[in-house]
This record gives structure tokens, C-alpha cells and sequence, in this order.
């Protein structure tokens, strides 16, 4: 009995403290999730398609009733998208599900521990607050160096708006400062820099993505993807550089795909540059992919075919 | 002239002290009761010295003519405390002999004794200073009461009697003067305590009998003499037989004059109960709803009695020797009770009311259920982290293990409930808050009658939790140490079924976002069972 209490004590001073923490989940609530960024695509198994490949005929000769190729198209390139984010929203996930290490006044940090896949190096994910504004950095330095020698790999940063993940943010990968410190990137080799900017405070919800390429100081590529939840869906991209008529010049495209929750859709290639600038196509597509409705504007001789009302409703990504 | 011829003689000459003491109204009473558990190194706690010295307080002032402002109550104090009681009811009894009028000052005292000297905590009185002390006031009549082992020593002196009872000179009251000192037992002997009385032997028969029971002359007044022979013959009867050996009270006088002392007069404010001449004769017991025998009462055929009860209720009991008669009975202030025998039952033994059967087994155990509610002090706390929620609970008591009234505890208690997070930047997520309280108590009880106040410590391991149904959410805990203090009020529906209710407050440490100190506040009811 004598032993026992004083072992009870010790029991329970060993189990003391946790995590009961009302600023880490503020802190927490200011990093993006993965149904915050990746695009919710739709469901369909036919919209696969054959690919881009097509593209040049299926501006031309796709028939009412066929399988749609840029239905494929926009599954995709959403695919693409959604893969772009996925190596920034696993390092983000990763730091979800570890405690702080050291908790500050408007302050957090998660390590430094040794990066089992950067060997050599330490790594840390470092907040911090002010009020309602939250800025973030994933930051690598060679182990055994001081505090001067952190660089920051994954910048970030949120501006609440009172909600769950409610509020307009920003999150990079800077390649080319980690290539500068010997960082082997094999996926994005030809990127300097991705850019996700994303607002989720009113709706519909937007993410954009903006890829620097090696060499470039200006994003050369944009995609931008808007949502409401459990509505509709808007991807809009610019392909450059597409052959897409006969002609000196090559085509630059803007493609606006939209999809309904149902699988139905509709996309719009709007041709801004090349020898068929001007040139604007429309076509809808049902739950198994196949075009209802097309219609191109520079065909004086047929009207569009099918029936507009097939194309969905997506009036919600208008406010 | 034979022993016992001389102990009469002394006796009506001490009874000449209180005769204008209790029957003259121009005697200015003053009393200094005492009552002390603990006697320092060397010596066992006892259980029932403060309860003796309570009983002894309540029945002088309801029953010996002492007004309270004449009388002080010491429980658990040390001698320097002791004597300055001492000398502050000596210079007012001073103050009131320089008015003219003739004084009595009484001390009782419950406790320790050893090695020539009361033994108050860790504090000694030799008994010569207390004798000097006594001899040297200048009150007419001074008594003094002492139940204490080996207290005898203190009257192994001249006119010192280890005596049963004796003759009574009622004669003409003179003025008398003097020091009379009774002890509950001789130099050699130890004072002995009784669970089933809930006091000692020689004071729960002193009580009893000032009570009524040693009333023998039937005139509604117990004297000293009285008192002393009746305390004197069921002491030495009760403890015959026990393992210590019989315990002998002793008394001894240094007076001047005669006459009678009256030390209570069972008419007094008239309430009380009366037990009719046709009432059969036997050994009546009147036990609390806690039952502890308060008083004790033998009546003959043909005789009425008196016991002078304070008001409550009470259980009657009346041994016959294959049965018992019980019965209930109310006492109600200013007024006499008739006890009548149609009022009380067969019983076979095993209803016996007396508690003494369930105290004599020392310890023992309780478990209760609780409902009640937890919040913090804090009002951002209780709304955004640790939030206000109703319990409930389990506790097992162990009462009397350390010492008598001592309660050590151990409980459990659950608690929780569904929510929403409302912080500066996220408001919003649901999630179930619950709370696990385990604690172990210790405190001390002031039994009285029914009602049982009590107060102590307790320590308790916090565990709380939420859970967030957003997965995105974090689920988030926190446990912690949480001393605090704990005090309310036990009442005793039936000698095994209690209704508690019951205060906590408690300090917290939070440690997780910042070092802070939090403090939270618990109510609860309890209800417990004996088994």
C-alpha cells in the first residue's frame, strides 16, 4: 500500500498532458486539404475517351450521338491537375498527422527531423500567425548546420475567413531553389516553380495552378478549376502550340470543360491564336459521354445539331 | 468509622457545593469543556473524546443552568489554549463573585492522560498544575470532571475514593465552598471507549444519568452524588467483563459546608420524556436514527421516570429475554412526552436499533451512486475547451479505517457532450466532447444525529477528450492531475441508505497551448448504501 501510492502518482504524472489544443486547430485549419485543391471529376468510366489525339477530329467531324472525345479531354487534363497537387497535399497531409513540436505564442513548428528521403538533410514545417492572417513554409537545411541555413522549399500562406477551411490562400513548390541545393525532381524536371492559388470563403470554389518552366520567369501554363460542392464542376486550360487546321500558324486554345455531378457535360474551345483564330466550338455530352448537342460557329451551313436542353445546367458556376 | 460511612459524609458536604448551584438561582455557573482525540507520541488516537466533550457542552447548557456565554466548547486544542479558556472563565466568574454573587466554575475534560498529565495533542498539563490551578481560583465551587486514562492519579490524594455509591446527607444547604474532582478511573487503570455506546463508559453513563437515569430520589434533580454513584456502578458493571478490566471511577473533596449539588434539574425547560408509572419495569434504551444509545433509563414497578431528551426523535428500546420491544417516539420542544407501551413492538434481537453492532466491526464500506455537473471558472474555457457538463458516477467510501469519522474514498464519474468549435478563425466543426473524472478523497466527518457535515481533500486524474466528426479535425486529449477540496452534507434516511450532496472545487494545470491555471467546480447528490 505504501509503494503503491507513490507509484500511482508517478503512474499518473507519466500520463499527464496532450493535445487538447484549440490554437492547433486553427493552425491546422489553415493548411489546405485535398478536397480543398484536387478536382472532383466526373464519374462517368466513358469520358476516358481516346485522348487529345483526336482532338483535330473531333472538332471537325465529331457526330452527334458519338462517344465525346473532349469529354475524355477533360477527364484528363483534371487528372493531370489533380496530380500536379498530389506531391504538395501528401508533404501538407504528412504534417497533419504529426503533433507540433514546439508550440509558441502565434506560433508552431513541426520538427526538425532527419529526411529519410533527402538524406543529409533536416526538415522542418514552420507557422505562424497573425490574427487572422496564417503564413507557412516547409524548410530543408543541410543536418548538422545552424538556423541561418534554412531555405524554404514549400511556401504558403491563408487568410481565414471564420469557417472550416473557410478563407483565400496560396501554396508554391519553389523547384528551382531546391534544384539549386542539389534536390533531384525527377517528375518536374522541365519546372521552376508551381504556383496553387485557391479561394474556398463564397462559391463557387476556385484553385489555380500556374507552372513556371525551366528557364521562364512568367507561368506559361494556367489551369483553373472551379467547383461547387456537390454541383457542378469548371475546368478551364489554354493549350498552346496545337496544329490544329491546316495553316502557317499553330493554334492556341482556351478550353472551358464543365461537368455536372450526373456525368453530363459540356465544352468550349474558343481558338485565340493560329489560322482558325476565332474559331469557337460547343458540344454537350450525356451521362455515357456521347454528344446531345454541337454546334460551330464557322459551319454557315449547318445549324448545331441536337437539342441545346440537353446541355446541362450551370448556371451555379455563375453567380 | 467505615469507608463507605466517610465517602457519605464527603459527599454531602460536596453536595452542599451545588445545592445553591442548581437549586439557587444567585449561583453564577461557568464550565469549560474540553475534548480531545489525539494524545500526542506514544498514544493511539482515540475515537469518541470530542463526542463526549459535545454531549457534555449541549446537556450543561440545556440541563446545568450554564448560560453559553458562560461556557466554553474546546475540541482538539492544545493546553496554552486550554488555559486561557481557563483564566478567561475565572475572571469572569471574579468579575461576577466581585457583584456578589457566589459562583461555580466546572471543567470537564475528555482525552488523554499518561505520565502524570493530561495529554491535549502534543501538549501536556500536568495534573498538580491543574490541581493548583483549581485550588488556587478563587470561584466558591470548583469541579472538575476528568475522563482520561489513569486520571486516577490525579485524585490519589487526600480525600481520594475509589468508591461505589454512598449515603446522602440532604441536610440544610450552607454556603459552601470547595474543590471536588472526579475521574473516570483509578491511577492504574485505562478509560475505556464503547462503539456501541459512541462514547466512554464513564461518560456515556454520567451523561445518562444527569440525563434522568440517576434521578433516584424521583424529584426531577440529579445531584453530584447521584450522578457519580450511578456513572460510578455501570462503569465498573459494563467493563467487568471487557478485556481491560473493570475501570473504577474515583472522586475526592477539599470542602467546606453541606447540602446537596444539584447538577441538572430534569424540569428545566420541561421538555423530555416521561415513562408512566404503568409503564413496565425493565431496562429502557433511547437510541438517535444514527443509532447511538443517548440515554439509558431503569425503571422499577410502580415508579415513574423521567429522561430529560433533547428534541428529535428517538428509538425506545426494552430488553425482555427472548425478545425486544421497540417503538419510536418524538420528543418536541418545551414539551413532555408520554411513553406509551402500546406504542411499542415485538422484535426479535437481530432488529436491535442499536448501532453498536455495525460500529463494533470498525470499518466499514459504502458505495454510492452520483449525478451531478462539472464547470470550469473560467467562462472561455468552459465555452471553447473545457466545457460544462453534467456526470455521472460511482464511489466507494471507506469509512473509520484511519481513524474514527476519517472517510478515504475512491470514485469515477462520466461525462460529456455534443458540440460545436466556435474559435476566431474556425467555427463551425461538430464534435463529442467527454470527460473521465477519477478521484480518491479523504475526509472528516462531524456526525450529527441525521446530518453528517464533512470536508476534506481530494486528488483527481482528468481525462478529457473531443472527437471530431470531421475527419479533417484532429481528435485531442488531455489528461491531468487536479488536487481540490471537497466539503457538503450527508443525511441519514435510514441506518444504511444516505442521500449526500456534495461541492468540489479543484485546480487544473493546462499546459498544452500555454502554461495557465484553470480551477473548476463540481455539484453532485449522491445517494449511498451501506451494505
Amino acid at each position: 500500500m505504501r509503494t503503491l501510492a507513490p507509484a500511482l502518482l508517478c503512474l499518473f504524472a507519466a500520463a499527464c498532458g496532450g493535445d487538447f489544443s484549440n490554437e492547433d486547430l486553427e493552425f491546422l485549419n489553415a493548411l489546405p486539404q485535398r478536397e480543398d485543391l484536387a478536382a472532383r471529376l466526373p464519374s462517368s468510366k466513358e469520358v476516358t475517351g481516346n485522348g487529345t489525339e483526336t482532338r483535330k477530329d473531333a472538332l471537325g467531324l465529331q457526330l452527334l450521338g458519338d462517344l465525346s472525345e473532349l469529354a475524355g479531354d477533360t477527364f484528363k487534363q483534371g487528372t493531370q491537375f489533380n496530380q500536379s497537387v498530389d506531391a504538395l497535399l501528401t508533404l501538407l497531409e504528412a504534417i497533419r498527422s504529426r503533433q507540433p513540436t514546439v508550440r509558441e505564442p502565434h506560433r508552431r513548428v513541426w520538427g526538425p527531423f532527419s529526411d529519410k528521403d533527402r538524406r543529409g538533410n533536416d526538415v522542418r514545417f514552420v507557422m505562424e500567425r497573425d490574427a487572422d492572417a496564417f503564413t507557412y513554409s516547409l524548410q530543408y537545411r543541410p543536418s548538422g548546420t545552424g538556423d541561418d541555413q534554412w531555405w524554404t522549399f514549400l511556401p504558403g500562406r491563408f487568410q481565414a475567413n471564420g469557417g472550416i477551411r473557410k478563407g483565400e490562400g496560396s501554396v508554391a513548390l519553389d523547384l528551382k531553389e531546391a534544384r539549386a541545393h542539389g534536390f533531384l525532381l525527377r517528375d518536374m524536371a522541365l519546372m521552376d516553380r508551381l504556383d496553387i492559388g485557391y479561394q474556398t470563403k463564397a462559391l463557387p470554389t476556385r484553385v489555380e495552378l500556374a507552372f513556371t518552366a525551366v528557364g521562364r520567369t512568367q507561368p506559361g501554363t494556367r489551369y483553373t478549376y472551379r467547383s461547387v460542392p456537390n454541383g457542378p464542376g469548371e475546368m478551364v486550360f489554354r493549350l498552346a502550340d496545337t496544329d490544329l487546321v491546316p495553316g502557317g500558324l499553330r493554334e492556341t486554345l482556351d478550353l472551358t470543360s464543365r461537368w455536372a455531378p450526373d456525368g453530363r457535360g459540356m465544352v468550349s474551345v474558343d481558338i485565340v491564336e493560329g489560322d482558325a483564330k476565332g474559331a469557337k466550338y460547343t458540344e454537350c455530352w450525356d451521362i455515357s459521354a456521347h454528344t446531345t448537342f454541337i454546334q460551330r460557329n464557322w459551319d454557315w451551313f449547318n445549324p448545331p445539331e441536337g437539342d441545346p436542353k440537353s446541355c446541362p445546367d450551370f448556371s451555379e458556376l455563375n453567380p | 468509622m467505615s469507608t463507605v460511612t466517610q465517602v457519605g459524609r464527603a459527599l454531602a458536604l460536596l453536595g452542599a457545593l451545588w445545592a445553591s448551584v442548581a437549586g439557587a438561582e444567585s449561583v453564577h455557573r461557568f464550565a469549560l469543556v474540553a475534548g480531545n482525540d489525539e494524545g500526542g507520541d506514544g498514544t493511539r488516537p482515540l475515537r469518541y473524546a470530542r463526542d463526549d466533550a459535545r454531549k457534555m457542552h449541549d446537556l450543561l447548557e440545556r440541563l446545568g443552568g450554564v448560560a453559553d456565554d458562560d461556557m466554553r466548547l474546546l475540541l482538539d486544542v492544545g493546553t496554552p489554549d486550554f488555559l486561557a479558556a481557563l483564566g478567561e472563565l475565572e475572571a469572569r466568574a471574579r468579575a461576577a463573585k466581585a457583584r456578589g454573587e457566589r459562583t461555580a466554575l466546572l471543567v470537564y475534560y475528555s482525552g488523554h492522560a499518561k505520565d502524570g498529565a493530561l495529554r491535549l495533542g502534543n501538549t501536556g498539563l500536568p495534573f498538580e498544575t491543574l490541581k493548583r490551578r483549581l485550588a488556587d481560583a478563587t470561584t466558591d465551587i470548583r469541579i472538575a470532571i476528568l475522563d482520561s486514562c489513569r486520571s486516577g492519579a490525579l485524585t490519589r490524594t487526600k480525600g481520594a475514593r475509589k468508591a461505589p455509591a454512598f449515603d446522602i446527607d440532604s441536610g440544610v444547604a450552607r454556603e459552601a465552598r470547595g474543590v471536588v474532582i472526579l475521574t473516570s478511573s483509578a491511577a492504574d487503570e485505562d478509560s475505556q471507549e464503547s462503539d456501541a455506546l459512541g462514547g466512554s463508559y464513564f461518560s456515556h453513563h454520567l451523561a445518562s444519568g444527569l440525563l434522568g437515569d440517576a434521578d433516584r430520589s424521583g424529584d426531577g434533580q440529579v445531584t453530584l452524588f447521584e450522578a457519580y454513584s450511578h456513572a460510578y456502578a455501570r462503569t465498573v458493571a459494563d467493563t467487568a467483563d471487557s478485556s481491560a478490566g473493570p475501570q473504577h471511577p474515583t472522586f475526592s473533596y477539599d470542602l467546606a459546608g453541606n447540602g446537596d449539588l444539584v447538577l441538572t434539574d430534569l424540569r428545566a425547560n420541561a421538555e423530555g420524556l416521561l415513562v408512566p408509572v404503568l409503564a413496565p419495569a425493565g431496562q429502557y434504551y433511547f437510541v438517535t436514527p444514527g443509532g447511538r444509545v443517548v440515554a439509558e433509563l431503569e425503571k422499577s414497578q410502580d415508579q415513574e421516570r423521567r429522561v430529560a431528551l433533547a428534541p428529535g426523535t428517538y428509538r425506545v428500546k426494552r430488553r425482555l429475554t427472548d425478545r425486544l420491544r421497540i417503538g419510536e417516539v418524538e420528543v418536541r420542544r418545551g414539551r413532555t412526552t408520554v411513553l406509551e407501551e402500546t406504542r411499542l413492538r415485538d422484535a426479535p434481537f437481530s432488529d436491535d436499533p442499536v448501532k453498536g453492532a455495525l460500529a463494533l466491526r470498525g470499518a466499514w464500506w459504502s458505495l454510492g451512486l452520483a449525478g451531478g455537473y462539472q464547470s470550469f471558472f473560467d467562462a472561455t474555457t468552459r465555452q471553447s475547451l473545457f466545457l460544462s457538463v453534467p456526470l455521472v458516477g460511482f464511489e466507494a467510501e471507506l469509512h473509520d479505517y484511519f481513524r474514527r469519522d476519517w472517510v478515504w474514498g475512491v470514485d469515477v464519474a462520466l461525462g460529456g457532450k455534443q458540440a460545436v468549435l466556435t474559435l476566431p478563425t474556425l467555427s463551425g466543426p461538430p464534435y463529442r466532447y467527454s470527460m473521465v473524472n477519477l478521484g480518491t478523497s479523504l475526509i472528516a466527518e462531524w456526525p450529527w444525529e441525521r446530518v453528517v457535515p464533512f470536508v476534506g481533500g481530494r486528488l483527481a486524474y482528468l481525462m478529457m477528450r473531443r472527437d471530431f466528426s470531421d475527419a479533417a479535425m484532429p481528435d485531442q486529449h488531455f489528461n491531468m492531475l487536479s488536487p481540490g477540496l471537497v466539503g457538503g452534507v450527508r443525511w441519514q434516511l435510514t441506518p444504511r441508505l444516505n442521500i449526500t450532496t456534495r461541492g468540489r472545487a479543484h485546480y487544473l494545470q493546462y499546459n498544452v497551448d500555454a502554461q495557465r491555471s484553470l480551477g473548476y467546480w463540481e455539484l453532485a447528490a449522491l445517494v449511498t448504501y451501506q451494505p
